[in-house]
């Protein structure tokens, strides 16, 4: 690789050749501010604020837009350039309401932090501010189904409209009117409609534009641990962080508060989709399964673990085990098919089933959305089961004829994805119906037709509920882990699978889910990815602060240097001595 | 003297093909023709022809630095977006003499390896388009504009675009957008135009003076062209007077010629109106630093008015008498700027507007003398840290009028109002509506 050697404050760097002065600052572990730039997107230069001196150029230069070059002499931190970085932020908030004791962005606000740290004590403006609220408009304006905009708080860094050009296709955003008026808008009044538009309040540096799903519902600081996990969604299999809520009354009782893309460079680069992001709210809902159920003369009863498998024991024994046929949904881990398969042999056959579902996104999109809503096919294919005639579609048929000429007694679905993630079951229901299925069990999640149909329920747990791990489309194995503890008495579902394997006559070795995982890494140790499930450490909820900086490479620096877990107050001579070690010192500008 | 470049403009009929082709025109197209076009540009490289769009850049060195070697089609793009203030000559040149810009747009075609040249006018030249639209399609018609023109090979075609009318529309890299459909919004620079232009390709943009000094050069040679002026800075050049001299208007003079001779010379604007006495003169339009009364017996050139401390820019001299109060110019181009800025980066966009407001505050009489020492930080940070030339553009009237006239403000503040005479006030009011 050719590189290039040049000097940041005194220091020699080398970088990759092509690479620009500000992101040889923060490789080097400096740090400028910045806002229209986005490693994701392409470079703007408009904001101002990352400007530097480099030696032999006249004036300061961006240093988002200045590529490095042998030699280079770059300094952040002179007089010269904090005077000038100082009186940039002092244009970013003359027109900037401020408002951020009631503003979403307030505690994780890329202006708040950068402006205490760099920009000067107090603002020299003392005209009213511009606003767009007038008479019967609002600043505030509905933008999408999902997003709301608040104009008056933009800084016009244009990474919202660049997003949507660079990364959706389809550029629905623009500037409107010019100069000190120039506002962010859509071509057409219905707002943003993209399946992509939660990375907008993820690219948005302001508390400018919002989501629906996550406005006024917590403030950074009430969100005191994170952890970071996959998104099981699709098989595309993004890396994200959730969030959680400090004092879940707050939120309606749900301590999952938000799910937010984490880089990773391969899979996601810096975005996830809507459906990801915003379709978490089931898993803390009250249709969720808590106990296990059975069915017998009086209807169908909460039941103890215990009773419940001796009641799956007699159910396969009256079917006979070679008439029990298995529906397992794509959502199912790797440790969950690991323990199935140990007894898959005993049973009438294993067949997988999942939704898909093409998304609508634009021909040109960065970003596509996988149309098979199943995290792990290709992780069941590694661990040698068929799934059908093709890949890509579920294929029932065999089952399907199986049940019709009425040679499956029992049928043992195994779903523990969100709404529909097993495919269509209405077919299921009406052979139920009919009596073409003599027994049903249902080791699921949520509360459904299936489950009301079902003779035996056990409950499983949800995504964010268990460390598991899933291989994605392109052969990345993940894992997902535990954010939050699972409801009622929700078991595992490879815990689960173990102790209904008894049913079928088969002991499972391992004990532990750890266990499960050095076996599958003994067996298919060869093909990429899976040797290193061995050893493999799940995340731990972790404090916001800590999340922040063992993250985002890109968004790391920031919260290197800021302090973001104390309210933001900027400590002059005047307030008296600096409180608390922890603070990093706020240099006079 | 002879006139270059404006000596049939007020010949009626002088715009139209049958008398341009009467006085020998597109012969320097033929000429140029049977010309390399490396030699095309070396000639005018030799002439040292300086660009008339405002920063005075060596023509053929642009021309030169255009990628030749690229497999990309090139491009030239006239810049008529004239939005300076006091600036009016490439309306005249354009209405009164067209096909010396289409045959100077030809020539230029030639020398950087063109097919295509765009005239981007600017919106509120509706009528302009007209007159060029019409001519354009004679000269079509006659064959200099097409297929094959004199039998050469060479195929060049010319279109006019007319802006939606935006100062900043005629900065180069925002022209080159919104001649691909964008907002006018300046690119970064680098990459160049003359690199990576319209559409991605390698594109000259050039003012329309700078192309019309193109024909006189081919026909009559580099030597020729240089002698007009001073050394280097050579050629004829068009001036638009303004403001408060008796014979307001365009006049054509090679550099030789001094501010003071613009000002008061007989055949030019015939000294200030009522015989008053001068009290300030911006020599480029709007954008650099005004001259005082002792400081313009220099030569009008773009070497001599930035000896001077300031910039001919483009030669739109604005020629203020002492009835004018400063402040109130200050702010009534403060008004312009604030109002143009496209609003991409944020020290023009927000500064501008802090600054109007401020003059207007002070204009009023109701500002504070931290009024005055805000203005220059103020003007201070914009300068130097904004995307494109505009933001050191709006910064200098306020750098200048402040700097040079300070007492006027202060005088505003101490009184709350403006000291200047009452009816010379509502005189320069009158005055300014009435253009
Ligand atoms: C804000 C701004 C406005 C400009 N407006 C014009 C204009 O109206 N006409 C023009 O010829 N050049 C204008 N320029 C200069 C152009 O960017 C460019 O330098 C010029 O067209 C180059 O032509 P020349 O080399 O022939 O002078 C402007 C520059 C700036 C920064
Ligand atoms: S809405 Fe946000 S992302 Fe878009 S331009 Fe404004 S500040 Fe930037
Ligand atoms: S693309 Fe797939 S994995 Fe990524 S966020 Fe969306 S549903 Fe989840
Ligand atoms: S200085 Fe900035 S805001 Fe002003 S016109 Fe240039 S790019 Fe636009
Ligand atoms: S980050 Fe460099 S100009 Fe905005």
């Amino acid at each position: 690789m050719e590189t290039v050697t040049l000097t940041i404050d005194g220091q020699s760097v080398t970088v990759p050749k092509g690479k620009s002065v500000l992101e040889a600052i923060h490789a080097s572990g400096g740090h400028v501010p910045y806002y229209c730039y986005h490693p994701g997107l392409q470079v703007d230069g408009s904001c101002r604020v990352c400007i530097v001196k480099i030696e032999k150029m006249p004036k300061l230069q961006t240093s988002c837009s200045t590529a490095c070059a042998d030699g280079m002499v770059v300094t952040t931190n002179s007089p010269e350039v904090e005077a000038a970085r100082a009186s940039v932020f002092e244009f970013l908030l003359v027109n900037h309401p401020l408002d951020c004791p009631v503003c979403d962005k307030g505690g994780e606000c890329p202006l708040q932090d950068y402006a205490y740290s760099y920009g000067p004590e107090r603002s020299r403006m003392e005209f009213p501010r511009r606003v767009f609220d007038g008479e019967g408009v609002k600043a505030d304006v509905d933008f999408g189904p999902t997003l709301m905009l608040n104009r008056n708080r933009c800084i016009m860094c244009t990474r919202c409209e660049r997003f949507m050009k660079e990364v959706d296709g389809d550029a629905q955003i623009g500037v409107f009117q010019r100069g000190v008026h120039s506002e962010i808008a859509t071509f057409e009044e219905k707002g943003v409609v993209s399946l992509l538009s939660g990375n907008l309040m993820d690219v948005c540096p302001v508390g400018a534009i919002t989501t629906r799903d996550y406005r006024f519902k917590s403030r950074p600081w009430d969100n005191p641990m994170a952890v970071d996990t996959i998104c099981t969604g699709c098989e595309k299999g993004c890396n994200t962080t959730a969030w959680i809520k400090a004092k879940p009354e707050w939120a309606k009782g749900a301590r999952l508060v938000r799910l937010t893309p984490r880089f990773n460079e391969d899979i996601n680069q810096y975005w996830m989709c809507d459906i990801g992001r915003f379709d978490y709210h089931w898993v803390e809902s009250d249709r969720r399964l808590l106990q296990p159920h059975v069915r017998s003369s009086r209807g169908s009863d909460a039941t103890p673990w215990d009773e419940a498998l001796v009641a799956v024991k007699a159910a396969v024994d009256a079917a006979g085990a070679s008439h029990a046929r298995v529906l397992v949904s794509g959502h199912a881990s790797l440790e969950e098919l690991y323990v199935l398969k140990q007894f898959a042999g005993l049973t009438g056959g294993v067949t997988f089933s999942w939704r898909h579902r093409p998304k609508p996104q634009p021909a040109n999109t960065q970003f596509p959305i996988p149309a098979v809503d199943a995290p792990n096919l290709r992780g069941a294919k590694d661990l040698g089961f068929k799934l059908g005639a093709t890949d890509s579609a579920t294929d029932v048929s065999g089952l399907r004829a199986a049940v019709d000429t009425g040679a499956v007694k029992l049928l043992y679905v195994i779903d523990p994805g969100p709404d529909g993630s097993v495919g269509d079951t209405e077919w299921i229901l009406a052979a139920k119906q009919s009596g073409k299925i003599a027994t049903l069990i249902v080791q699921g999640v949520l509360k459904s037709a299936l489950t009301e149909a079902a003779d035996i329920v056990l409950p499983g747990c949800a995504f964010v509920e268990k460390d598991v791990t899933f291989t994605n489309a392109t052969g990345h194995v993940q894992p997902a882990s535990r954010v939050i503890t699972p409801p009622g008495d929700a078991a595992e579902d490879w815990q689960i699978l173990s102790k209904v394997a008894v049913a079928f006559g088969a002991t499972v070795a391992q004990t532990t889910a750890a266990a499960v995982r050095q076996a599958i890494a003994s067996e298919c140790g060869s093909t990429p990815g899976y040797s290193a499930l061995a050893d493999l450490a799940f995340s731990r909820p972790v404090s916001a602060r800590q999340y922040m900086q063992a993250s985002n490479p890109m968004e790391r620096g920031k919260w290197d240097t800021m302090f973001q877990d104390l309210p933001p107050i900027k400590f002059g001579d005047d307030f008296g001595p600096l409180p608390r070690a922890d603070v990093i010192p706020l240099k006079p500008v | 003297m002879e006139l270059i470049l404006t000596p049939h403009v007020n010949t009626p009929n002088g715009f139209t093909l049958d008398f341009y082709v009467k006085q020998g025109g597109y012969e320097a197209l033929r000429k140029a023709l049977s010309m390399t076009p490396d030699d095309v540009v070396d000639v005018v490289k030799a002439s040292g022809l300086r660009g008339r769009g405002g920063a005075g850049f060596p023509t053929g060195m642009k021309w030169q630095f255009v990628d030749k070697k690229s497999s990309k089609p090139k491009y030239i793009c006239c810049n008529a977006d004239e939005s300076e203030p006091g600036t009016f000559k490439d309306h005249v040149l354009m209405e009164r003499n067209p096909h010396l810009l289409f045959e100077g747009c030809l020539i230029a075609c030639h020398a950087i390896g063109a097919k295509v040249a765009y005239i981007y006018i600017r919106g509120e030249f509706y009528h302009v388009q007209e007159v060029l639209e019409a001519e354009l399609a004679k000269a079509r018609a006659a064959g200099f504009i097409g297929k094959n023109i004199f039998g050469t090979g060479f195929d060049c075609e010319i279109f006019v675009h007319r802006g939606a009318g935006a100062y900043e529309a005629g900065e180069e890299t925002a022209l080159i957008e919104s001649l691909e459909g964008k907002r006018a919004q300046p690119r970064l620079k680098p990459p160049f135009p003359a690199v990576a232009g319209l559409y991605d390709c390698p594109t000259a943009v050039n003012n329309v003076e700078t192309l019309c000094n193109v024909p006189p050069i081919i026909t009559r040679g580099a030597e020729w062209f240089a002698s007009l002026g001073p050394e280097k800075n050579g050629g004829p050049k068009l001036y638009c007077l303004s403001g408060h001299v008796k014979r307001p208007g365009v006049y054509e003079a090679p550099m030789h010629v001094t501010v003071k001779e613009l000002i008061y010379g007989e055949q030019y604007g015939g000294g200030i109106r009522g015989d008053r006495k001068l009290k300030a003169v911006i020599p480029g339009g709007s954008s650099v630093p005004i001259l005082l009364p002792d400081q313009i017996d220099i030569p009008a050139s773009f070497d001599g008015v930035m000896k001077a401390g300031s910039m001919l820019g483009s030669a739109g001299m604005i020629v203020m008498d002492e009835t004018t109060c400063m402040v109130w110019a200050a702010e009534n181009l403060l008004y312009f700027y604030k109002h143009e800025s496209c609003g991409k980066c944020t020290p023009c966009r927000e500064g501008g507007d802090w600054l109007h407001k401020l003059l207007g505050r002070i204009e009023r009489g109701e500002g504070q003398m931290k009024d005055i020492d805000l203005l220059l930080s103020v003007a201070n940070n914009i300068t130097g840290k904004t995307l494109c030339a505009f933001g050191d553009a709006a910064a200098t009237p306020v750098l200048t009028t402040v700097g040079l006239f300070r007492e006027e403000f202060e005088a505003h503040v101490r009184e709350g109002r403006c000291t200047l005479k009452a009816d010379w006030r509502s005189e320069a009011r009158a005055h300014a509506h009435a253009h």
